[in-house]
């Protein structure tokens, strides 16, 4: 049973890397590709949280889940970048 | 001694905190914090060289449990080109910015990036990995905006994306070698580590992320306008370090944790793919218009001839075959990390003097500003690979090499870049040692000229003529198969 | 019994994030698009809680889904400015073959190396060497004894990401302007809520030390209550004097640097805490590094400087400059 929650919740995080990053390579608007990012990197966090688990009864692998919140940190400052760059280049546009 | 690996990056680190309190502080504050961390770069070869290599463990904890810093002669050497570099860039910058404004926002992202760089030669932990390089991406991204031209801001945020896309692959890597391993210890994984689904795919994927940030072609595309917008001093320390970095990380990762999985095509498809980054880089610095693209395009190919050593290192059983190309790997390396900033700053100084870079309007550059297309020339004779320039023996050993192992093709993508190569080159100075008419009055730039001048000089005279501790340093690094436990 | 109820609930919770982060990746409007993403966050944050990473999932509701949404709609408001060059939502979906099958590829490869990693891999991990040096770590939160002890180093180059992505917005430009001002049913609800999040944000920052919370989730509450009040129309005047402003900013990350230098040049090493001094060095570290936190969050919801950042625009700035001047040189090893 704990095997099968890893297993499902790991499977599950794979297929969201896999579908953001393809995601990310195929969709030229920058928003979307921004988005497609940020789904491909939660489900690297997923796939970290579902090895870390060990069952209802066991206390999960803290190490894991420490990467994950430094992660999510991570992705925030780059989503954050990411969104001022484009913002600045629309009042380029304008301009 | 060891605390001067903590130094090498808290410097920086501390010098950008600074620099945000205190702005108008920043030239000096900058210069004292890449002053001080060139000191402590300085410190760690001198360690490495005298007791081998330095492991120090953050907090106290074993590595694994804690993260380690590390230090090698790989590493070292690397660490002391970087801290060189961004002292001539840095006294360099002082000048180059005329907005203090805009000096500002530069010292605080610059110093970040060099903390980037430092703690990424020195790391020794996948995660903390991950950590630098992103540090470094931002970091770069940032500071290739910094003028907020309309061809800039876009080039940034494609260099910012794709480097995150890169970055999330290396991060899938190493999620899956943790599942698998338990560790992110480099050197315990490279204990651990055997060839199976788990280790070829983590490979794979923190393989293709780094090719990716290190702009190997196909992955290219990026790198041009990037490096070719950003400010000078950036632009510099992009092409001379921040893809090399990258490079770092794939040779790094190659000889130690994946070293039982190389396979001899593998290898063979990376230098192929370095044999074709050297032949299309070349061509198309040759066809460049202006002079910071050529030098943009210059870089593709020289990161090109780095990947062409993998094939001598990883896949052969020869000792002395294999610690003479790393040692050539090294020496091109270092000459183009110390040519190409040199090449930058000098572009630096001609756009800002003529208003622009297009070479075929050089005329006359020669007479305005001799220093300045004296360190075109220097840089030119050893992205080319004369002598005595250290990537002269590097080539050498790359030709050795290649005929030792029988790698024939080796020979002509060899022959055939140097040829482009001075093409390039030649096609540059002919248009900056052309007449003008009326020449503009010979200029000096002290702070900017410089700089620029002793990297060209570094870049020819230093490691050719003194390349004997480049392979000393490297002596019994990671010996084959990386199996030993 | 159970099992198959915690299966149900399990095959319920997949099945719902993967609809949402379909339609984030595929929905044709883009605002659509932005709140498929946020909800995909809110359930993400569930998840966690399924999985037992109850410290993630405060963080995700307040960073991943909470403020990059919140960044993420302030983008799409901008986008609605300058209708010409909104991002065109791409055309009526189709399933583009190639890197739809390059995806199942990857995670077809990828999941295979999954099953063999788990197969190989020595369950515990490194569990157990966090678990038998917690009581050395100084609190009792196992997740707080690697993010703050263990693995401190990779948490100070994290606040130096945050700090580098702030620095990065704040030299792009200028920030947006000022919302208008709330009506009062808004006005009052921020009025409730501001003081709320406040006091919430100081108890997640204390409980971190031996249950779920730390700096990272109290600094998201606090800039939550930022960008709430920017949300209501909080004018730029109200912003503190650069000087303070840019001493919040760097609290976090300068403090954490400062103690670790401390700590190598007594003779100890870096960031290497004494046993008995660990709780209190930590809790003081991650005092600073959520108001750190905060701020950086906050500002970089502006998506560019605010008048407030510049150094040069009151005298004001400048005398507080030379107190935090004289207040700092003490600080900084």
């Amino acid at each position: 049973m704990i095997l099968d929650t890893q297993l499902l919740y790991g499977l599950v995080g794979i297929f969201l890397f896999s579908l953001g990053l393809s995601s990310a390579f195929a969709s030229s608007a920058l928003l979307r590709r921004i988005l497609a990012i940020n789904v491909a990197g939660a489900g690297l966090f997923l796939l970290l949280i579902a090895v870390a688990y060990r069952g209802p009864e066991i206390n999960p692998d803290p190490l894991p889940h420490a990467l994950v919140l430094t992660g999510i940190v991570v992705a925030f400052s780059a989503t954050a970048l990411a969104l001022a760059l484009v913002k600045r280049l629309r009042e380029t546009d304008d301009d | 001694m060891t605390d001067s690996l903590v130094w090498s990056i808290a410097l920086p680190l501390s010098g950008a905190i600074l620099s945000v309190l205190l702005p108008r502080a920043a030239n000096g504050i900058g210069l004292a914090s890449v002053l001080g961390s060139l000191a402590a770069a300085l410190a760690v070869i001198w360690t490495v060289a005298d007791q081998g290599p330095l492991t120090y463990a953050i907090g106290g904890w074993t590595p694994g449990l804690g993260i380690a810093l590390r230090a090698d002669g790989l590493s070292a050497l690397l660490l002391l080109l970087s801290a060189l570099v961004a002292v001539a860039a840095s006294v360099y910058a002082t000048a180059y910015f005329r907005q203090a404004e805009q000096r500002q926002r530069f010292w605080t992202l610059w110093l970040l990036l060099l903390s980037a760089l430092h703690a990424l030669f020195l790391a020794a932990d996948l995660f903390n990995l991950y950590v630098t390089l992103e540090l470094l991406g931002l970091s770069a991204a940032a500071l290739t905006a910094l003028s907020g031209q309309r061809e800039a801001l876009e080039a940034a945020l494609r260099y910012l994306l794709l480097g995150l896309l890169g970055s999330l692959a290396f991060l899938a890597g190493v999620a899956l070698l943790y599942t698998g391993y338990g560790s992110l210890d480099i050197s315990t994984l490279t204990h651990r580590l055997s060839p199976g689904l788990t280790g070829w795919s983590a490979a794979a994927l923190m393989t293709s992320g780094l090719l990716i940030k290190t702009a190997l072609f196909p992955l290219h595309f990026w790198l041009p306008p990037a490096h070719a917008n950003a400010p000078a001093p950036v632009s510099a320390i992009l092409s001379a370090l921040v893809v090399k970095a990258a490079f770092y990380l794939v040779l790094r990762l190659w000889l130690e944790p994946f070293a039982s999985l190389s396979t001899p095509e593998l290898v063979q498809m990376l230098g192929v793919l370095g044999a074709i980054a050297v032949i299309w880089g070349s061509w198309q610095a040759l066809q460049a218009e202006r002079l910071k693209l050529l030098a943009a395009y210059s870089t593709l190919a020289q990161i090109g001839y780095l990947f062409l050593f993998l094939p001598l290192i990883l896949e052969t059983s020869d000792e002395t075959l294999r610690h003479a190309a790393l040692g050539g790997l090294l020496l091109m390396a270092l000459t183009h990390g110390l040519a190409k900033s040199a090449l930058f700053l000098a572009a630096g100084v001609v756009q800002q003097h003529a208003g622009h870079d297009r070479i075929a309007e050089l005329r006359g550059t020669a007479q305005a500003l001799p220093a300045t297309t004296f360190t075109l020339a220097l840089a030119g004779v050893a992205l080319i690979g004369l002598p005595p320039s250290g990537a002269f023996l590097g080539k050498w050993q790359l030709i050795a090499g290649a005929l030792q192992a029988e790698l024939w093709w080796m020979l002509g993508v060899v022959l055939a870049g140097s040829l482009l190569a001075a093409g390039y080159v030649f096609r540059l100075l002919g248009h900056a040692f052309g007449q003008a008419r009326y020449p503009a009055r010979s200029l000096s730039i002290g702070r900017q000229e410089i700089p620029a001048l002793g990297l060209g000089l570094a870049a020819t005279l230093l490691l050719g003529l003194f390349s004997a501790p480049v392979w000393s340093l490297l002596a019994g690094l990671a010996p084959a198969g990386g199996l030993n436990p | 019994m159970t099992d198959v109820v915690w299966g149900l609930l399990d095959l319920l919770l997949i099945l719902a994030l993967l609809a949402l982060a379909w339609g984030s990746l595929n929905s044709r409007n883009l605002q659509r698009a932005v709140i498929y993403f946020i909800g995909f966050g809110l359930l993400l944050a569930l998840v966690w809680v399924r999985l037992r990473a109850p410290d993630i999932a405060l963080a995700e509701a307040a960073i991943g889904a909470g403020l990059t949404g919140a960044l993420l709609l302030a983008a799409l408001r901008d986008a609605s400015h300058s209708p010409d060059h909104t991002d065109r939502p791409d055309r009526a979906w189709r399933l583009n073959p190639v890197p739809t099958l390059l995806s199942l590829g990857l995670a077809v490869a990828l999941g295979l190396a999954y099953l063999q990693a788990l197969e190989i891999a020595d369950p515990q991990r490194l569990a157990v060497a966090v678990f038998s040096h917690l009581e050395q770590s100084g609190v009792s939160n196992p997740v707080t004894a690697v993010l703050l002890n263990f693995r401190a180093y990779d948490t100070l180059l994290e606040l130096a990401v945050l700090l580098t992505a702030l620095l990065g917005i704040m030299a792009l430009g200028q920030a947006r302007p000022a919302y208008a001002q709330a009506g009062p049913v808004l006005a009052g609800l921020v009025q409730w809520l501001t003081p709320l999040l406040i006091l919430v944000s100081a108890y997640l920052l204390w409980i971190g030390a031996h249950a779920p919370g730390g700096a990272f989730q109290a600094g998201a509450l606090l800039a939550g209550a930022g960008v709430l009040l920017r949300l209501a129309g909080f004018p730029d005047s109200h912003f503190p004097a650069a000087l303070i402003l840019r001493g919040m900013v760097i609290a976090g990350v300068s403090l954490f640097l400062a103690v670790g230098l401390v700590l190598m040049l007594v003779g100890r090493g870096f960031l290497d805490y004494p046993p008995a001094w660990a709780g209190g060095l930590i809790l003081l570290i991650e005092t600073a590094a959520t108001l750190g936190i905060a701020a950086t969050l906050m500002l970089a919801f502006l998506g560019g400087r605010p008048a407030a950042w510049s150094l040069d625009t009151s005298t004001t700035g400048r005398i507080q400059a030379a107190d935090m001047v004289r207040h700092n040189t003490g600080d900084n090893p």
